[in-house]
């Protein structure tokens, strides 16, 4: 499901990183083996602390690994200072230099780079139309909107055309519907610069909505790196379930194939079939809260249940449902129909699982 | 109904007057710290000289002001310049900017040390800064007399080890006097330019670092604008007290290499001249002036606005 990438830009082999030694030893990444096609936009995802910054760091060359490779189109550049890597970054406050106007922070890299002065004004032109800042070119980065300086920041990281954009968290610091026109603005930049993007986050939503692939990780691993949708529907463990939308886990016993790659799972009140390889007699199974209808007859195959609470979410109603043995589970239904109206707390439903939707995880079944 | 109105504007009135009288003593000791001495100065120094120190009130004489930089020869009955308070002048001003310099050239790499150590390690390394400030500056004064005495430390060290094989005369030249004053006012460079230097966001040098520029480039084109208000202000306060300096040249330049202060101090003591002494005491105050506006001007223009 995961396509194979046709030219690699960033390829990390068995990269680690220990910081402090002996008993106080912080394990920040441990063996990440990852591959970013070239004009790719990937994402590494995942809680705070779990190392997603520390690998953006160590592209960037902010830190240096403890073991393993950085390649750069096949060139290793793991030992390599900041300022000898085809590489800029977008940081998390921007880090736009004060003392500068915005033409002067956008062309700083280009003064460095030794550019001469028209080639430098043309190129800083081309950016502020680029990032649709032409207006504000001698304007002092503290008389600008957060937006603004988002965009001043990207125009700067971009305007020495790197090899690699690296983002930390670029869109954290902005309002929700600044953060949903950024993330198209982003997209639209990444289309009309042909960069490779790396774009870190904790947002699971931003992640899905903008990436082509993502890598999860967690604790200082990659869990798992796919496409949006194969995340989404497909995760690798508990984990990942867990972090990408909300998903129901519950444990059961295997019954048997029901088909290619479909297995009967007992859970206690009802059999239902889910996708997947289970590793064992038992099997953690995923329901996703939109993949459940609610019915008020008992059915076969359906899982009896309480509403336990009803949250209107506009397009949405959310029902926090206890299962008869007392488990907590989520069901996620539209507005659209008149069932939403029947939904009263404490009503016993039924819960059908829709085809070929339940999944079952490996991993652990904790 | 209309004493509402009247209770609220007697109110604010009453207000208004508790904040002047609260303001009185702040406002009171401003006025007479700042302009109370100023003033005296400036009316000594336009008065007649006392026989035995001291003015002659009443005696209005610009005599002070005139010997600031001429001499009347009552014999061959010409004036001329008085060469050797020019020379004390320049002597100060030179002395005072290579200080600054120096402080600048020593005191910001320690800054940046310490501002670039762990957070919890900071408050000591800063408490080492300080520590000569527990001790008198005449017995550390003394102290690098004894240093850089004909048997001093430093001398005996050079000869020891065969660099030279007589004493070199440290003590009573301008170098001594240099040193002197450098290592005394080090620390006032070093804590302003510490309080800009960890206000600086360091962020911004990985930034330079991510846009193609060298160490070298991040210090001249990140670091030291954005450190520039602590620099401006840890150069004047070591410049405007080392112009002004007294106890050092006085103690490591021997009689000879005198700076103002003891030019001064030279009126109002044995000299017995009180209206020169507070003339040239006016005449420092206005070169630290000029000195200043030359400098702030100097160094706010370049590199735009500046963030505070």
């Amino acid at each position: 499901m995961t396509d194979t990438p046709r030219t690699s830009a960033i390829r990390t082999e068995g990269l680690a990183k220990t910081y402090g030694k002996g008993s106080s030893a912080f394990k920040a990444l441990r063996e990440v083996n990852i591959d970013i096609a070239e004009n790719e936009f990937f994402t590494l995802l995942g809680p705070s602390g779990c190392g997603k910054t520390t690998l953006l760091r160590l592209i960037a060359g902010f830190d240096f690994p403890t073991e393993g490779q950085i390649l750069l189109h096949g060139r290793d550049i793991a030992a390599l200072p900041p300022f000898q890597r085809p590489i800029n970054t977008v940081f998390q406050n921007y880090a736009l230099f004060p003392h500068m106007t915005v033409a002067q922070n956008i062309g700083f890299g280009l003064k460095m780079l030794g550019w001469d002065k028209a080639r430098i004004g043309a190129r800083v032109a081309e950016m502020l139309r680029l990032v649709r800042m032409e207006p504000m070119a001698d304007r002092a980065t503290s008389a600008i909107s957060g937006g603004q300086q988002q965009r001043v920041a990207l125009a700067r990281a971009l305007a020495p055309a790197p090899k690699v954009l690296l983002l930390d968290e670029p869109l954290s610091a902005l309002d929700y519907k600044l953060r949903k026109e950024m993330q198209i603005e982003l997209k639209r930049l990444q289309h009309e610069t042909g960069i490779t993007f790396v774009f870190v986050t904790h947002d699971q939503e931003e992640a899905l909505a903008m990436s082509d692939r993502i890598a999860v990780m967690n604790r200082g691993q990659v869990l798992q790196v796919g496409d949006p949708r194969t995340i989404y529907n497909a995760p690798a463990d508990r984990f990942v379930a867990d972090f990408i939308g909300e998903s129901n886990l519950l444990t059961g016993r295997v019954m048997g194939a029901a088909g290619p790659g479909v297995h009967r799972i007992a859970l206690d009140w009802a059999e239902i079939l889910a996708l997947g390889q289970p590793d064992g007699a038992e099997a953690l199974v995923m329901i996703r809260p939109e993949h459940v209808q609610v019915l008020f007859a008992s059915t076969e195959g359906a899982l009896p249940a309480t509403i336990a609470e009803t949250v209107f979410v506009g397009t949405e109603t959310r029902l926090h449902l206890r299962l008869s043995d007392g488990v907590a589970f989520i069901a996620l239904l539209p507005n659209a129909d008149a069932t939403s109206e029947r939904l009263e707390q404490g009503r016993d439903v039924w819960l059908s699982v829709a085809p070929g939707t339940a999944r079952i995880l490996g991993g652990d079944h904790g | 109904m209309a004493d509402a109105a009247e209770v609220a504007r007697r109110y604010q009135a009453a207000a208004a007057r508790r904040r002047w009288i609260l303001k009185a003593p702040a406002l009171l000791t401003i006025l007479l710290a700042s302009f109370g001495p100023l003033a005296v100065m400036l009316v000594y120094s336009v008065m007649e000289k006392g026989n035995y120190g001291g003015v002659a009130f009443g005696q209005f004489s610009l005599d002070g002001w005139t010997a600031v930089f001429f001499k009347y020869d009552p014999f061959d009955e010409t004036t001329s310049l008085v060469v050797a308070n020019l020379t004390v002048f320049l002597r100060s001003i030179k002395l005072a900017l290579v200080t600054t310099i120096a402080a600048l050239l020593v005191g910001f790499p320690t800054a940046y040390f310490i501002a670039t150590r762990p957070a919890e390690s900071r408050s000591q390394w800063l408490l080492l800064i300080t520590i000569p400030f527990w001790t008198n500056l005449l017995v550390r004064t003394f102290a690098i007399m004894g240093l850089l005495s004909n048997q001093g430390l430093v001398n005996n060290a050079l000869i020891w080890s065969g660099v030279i094989d007589k004493p070199l005369q440290m003590l009573f030249t301008d170098g001594a006097v240099l040193a002197g004053l450098v290592y005394v006012y080090l620390p006032l460079m070093v804590l302003p330019v510490y309080a800009s230097l960890e206000r600086m966001d360091f962020r911004l040098v990985e930034a330079g670092y991510d846009l193609y520029a060298t160490r070298w480039k991040v210090l001249r084109h990140i670091v030291i604008p954005s450190c520039k208000p602590g620099l401006i202000a840890g150069s004047i306060l070591v410049f405007i007290p080392a112009i002004g300096a007294y106890v050092t040249p006085r103690i490591l330049g021997g009689g000879k290499n005198m700076m103002m202060g003891n030019l001064i101090e030279l009126q109002f003591g044995q000299g017995r001249n009180w209206p020169l002494g507070a003339a040239l005491s006016i005449t420092l105050l206005a070169i630290v002036t000029v000195a200043l506006v030359v400098y702030i001007r100097n160094t706010a223009g370049k590199g735009g606005a500046h963030g505070h």
